[in-house]
């Protein structure tokens, strides 16, 4: 901060960036996130969890997507 | 020679009377801009002109040790209008230095965001903040002549928007009471749920991230988005011819406006949406993916396109200092001595700036603003150019058309325009608009490019649906991409902030941000006078410019100098990147669970 005079900083510069133990977003949800599929799809179970099968796609031949 | 060449004048000239005139700050924009002038009453000019800015922030100072991928929402803090812009912005760095691609519908999500937001930013800034200087009530106060002449004056476009004579197009103009003041109001209600259907929250995005978005691809939320786009359609085409009736009509009727606000040609685009066939964010392809943007990038001095490679660009930034509160960085460790592709990086490059702020007293023989001076550096030239972007919409438009590159089904570049088609509405049939490449730099041409940016927006909002729709069709819903955060690493980000160019650099070292420093577009319009005494493009631009107002000195609005600094698009809290006030702690509390017994 050149020669300004400034109060005792809060913020510790050599805190680590990520605390072991965290969850890491970056990382993805799918594993405890009910209809999230591995390649970035979801289907119905994302949206709701009444009769979620009645939701999803009627065909294989259909894309599985979210209903909304 | 940097700046705008001298005026023709006429050649009688009286001896001069000068006043000085300032406003500060300045009213109907964001932050603390002031505007220091000498004004010639005698010969109706402005003779010299300083903008200065009694704000500093400091972001590039606490950006430091902090995680990279916080930068998206801590940037988006910078500004309380486009957050978004510096979201995206930033989140397209942390993808360059990742590594990291986003999956195509992702990529088309933000651009819908983006799209949204420039609509409802442009709409709210022209209707609610520009027109008040073209209002009939302010015309009245300043000139009434005018306002006598704009009576008589059929509107020619009146079977589009529905005004019969100019004035009465001014008389909608006025604030609170006018029709199009109020109906502005509405459609950026609308657009600005456009953009919360893709970003979550405006401005602050809630589910921008790096690598992907949080939004949800239903089949919902894209028709909720399409059937808010296709209600303010018809409001979009009439703005158009609205703004063209009476900007034509000041040119006609004040014959030499055009000299108001007129600067020597030198824009800059950074561009905007990208496309998610061709992007990959590798610093090694940004030429080929800059080039492929749907708002193409590009330098233009004097009419001419300089360049539209993004690695030109990049590495002809320069950030000057010269006038600003600022002490020197030229001992300093760089960090970045060489760009992927081998290229030297300069010292005054933002990847090896280091903030160091100096506070003192102003004074406009030495230094008078915390914004410094960026300059884009011309080899051909030997010169360091002030470039400006024309409020945003001009240079996007500009440089566009210049390159001629974007074909799409909506907008075409054709090498001296950008056509822009827009679908059957409401009230008016489908619409092709074309906007030409205006003769001059100046107040009008700002102006008139927004709400044509506006229906550029549009159209191409309406290509991202299908496209968006179409992968949603085929079951391609994968929105975010999993990444890892390198040791250390090198990012930039090329936008478009809604008024004009908008860039992140970024180092990371031990996987914490080493220097991190945004450019927006206001340091770029509102810089001081540079180390090399040439003046910043607001400065440049009021400096010499002719004043049409009939008011003397004692009753001055400054109307014509407030159309010229208010067509760029005014917006300081980006322009300087810390209030040292004494600030009153209300509590201090510290949540992380984990780790409370670091540091």
């Amino acid at each position: 901060m050149g020669t300004i005079k400034v109060g005792r900083p809060q913020a510790k510069p050599s805190t680590p960036t990520h605390v072991r133990g965290l969850h890491q977003g970056n990382r993805g949800p799918r594993h405890h996130q009910a209809g999230h599929h591995p390649d970035g799809t979801a289907d119905a179970r994302r949206s709701t969890g009444v009769h979620w099968k009645r939701h999803n796609k009627v065909m294989e031949s259909m894309p599985s997507i979210s209903p909304g | 020679m940097t700046t705008t060449e001298g005026r023709t004048r006429a050649a009688e000239r009286k001896p001069p009377q000068m006043v000085d005139m300032s406003w500060d700050p300045i009213t109907r924009i964001i932050g603390n801009l002031g505007i220091y002038t000498k004004i010639d009453f005698a010969n109706q000019e402005v003779v010299e002109c300083h903008s200065t800015s009694s704000l500093f922030r400091g972001y590039s100072v606490f950006m430091k040790g902090k995680d990279p991928r916080d930068a998206g929402f801590i940037t988006s803090r910078i500004c309380g209008i486009c957050g978004d812009n510096h979201t995206t912005c930033s989140n397209y760095a942390q993808q360059m230095a990742y590594g990291v691609k986003t999956p195509p519908l992702a990529e088309h999500i933000v651009n819908l965001g983006e799209a949204a937001e420039y609509m409802f930013d442009h709409t709210i800034f022209q209707d609610n903040l520009v027109f008040v200087d073209f209002c009939e009530a302010m015309v009245k106060a300043t000139n009434p002549s005018l306002l006598a002449r704009a009576e008589r004056t059929a509107a020619p476009r009146g079977d589009i928007h529905g005004y019969r004579t100019i004035a009465d197009v001014m008389r909608a103009f006025n604030p609170f009471e006018g029709e199009v003041y109020r109906e502005a109001l509405k459609v950026s209600r609308i657009t600005r749920e456009m953009f919360c259907l893709m970003e979550g929250r405006h401005v602050h995005p809630s589910t921008m991230y790096p690598a992907g978005v949080g939004t949800m691809p239903q089949p919902n939320t894209f028709t909720d988005y399409l059937s808010r786009l296709t209600r303010v359609i018809d409001f979009v085409k009439e703005a158009v011819a609205l703004n063209d009736d009476v900007f034509d009509f000041f040119y006609e009727a004040l014959p030499g406006y055009e000299e108001v606000g007129r600067r020597r040609i030198m824009l800059g685009c950074w561009g905007a949406w990208q496309d998610p066939a061709v992007v990959d964010y590798r610093y090694e392809n940004m030429n080929d993916w800059g080039k492929a943007m749907y708002v193409t990038p590009g330098i233009i001095v004097d009419g001419e396109l300089v360049t539209n490679n993004l690695v030109d660009i990049n590495l002809g930034m320069r950030i000057l200092l010269g006038s600003s509160y600022y002490e020197d960085w030229e001992g300093q460790e760089p960090f970045v001595t060489h760009d992927p592709l081998g290229n030297p990086v300069d010292m005054r490059h933002p990847w090896n700036q280091t903030t160091v702020p100096v506070p003192q007293k102003r004074d406009f023989d030495a230094k008078y603003s915390w914004v410094m001076s960026p300059r884009w550096y011309h080899k051909d030239s030997d010169s360091h150019l002030a470039l400006d972007t024309g409020g945003g919409p001009l240079a996007r438009l500009w440089s566009t058309a210049l390159s001629g590159l974007v074909d799409t089904p909506y907008v075409k570049a054709t090498g001296h325009s950008v056509r822009i088609s827009l679908p059957k509405s409401e009230k008016l049939p489908e619409t092709t608009l074309e906007w030409h490449i205006p003769k001059w730099s100046n107040t009008i041409e700002r102006d008139r490019a927004r709400p044509y940016f506006v229906a550029y927006a549009a159209a191409m909002a309406f290509q991202f649906l299908e496209e968006a729709m179409q992968m949603m069709r085929a079951g391609e819903t994968k929105v975010f991409q999993d990444f890892e955060v390198p040791d250390e690493a090198i990012g930039v980000g090329f936008h478009e902030a809604v008024r004009g160019v908008l860039s992140h650099h970024l180092v990371i070292k031990d996987k914490k941000i080493a220097n991190y420093h945004p450019y927006p577009p206001t340091p770029w319009n509102a810089s001081p006078r540079d180390s090399y005494g040439t003046p910043g493009p607001y400065e440049d631009a009021v400096q010499g410019q002719p004043i049409f107002e009939e008011n003397g000195p004692e009753d001055f609005k400054g109307v014509d100098i407030m159309r010229t600094v208010r067509s760029f698009d005014p917006c300081l809290p980006c322009g300087v990147h810390m209030y040292l006030g004494k600030g009153k702690t209300l509590t201090t509390m510290h949540s992380p669970t984990y780790g409370a017994s670091h540091g």
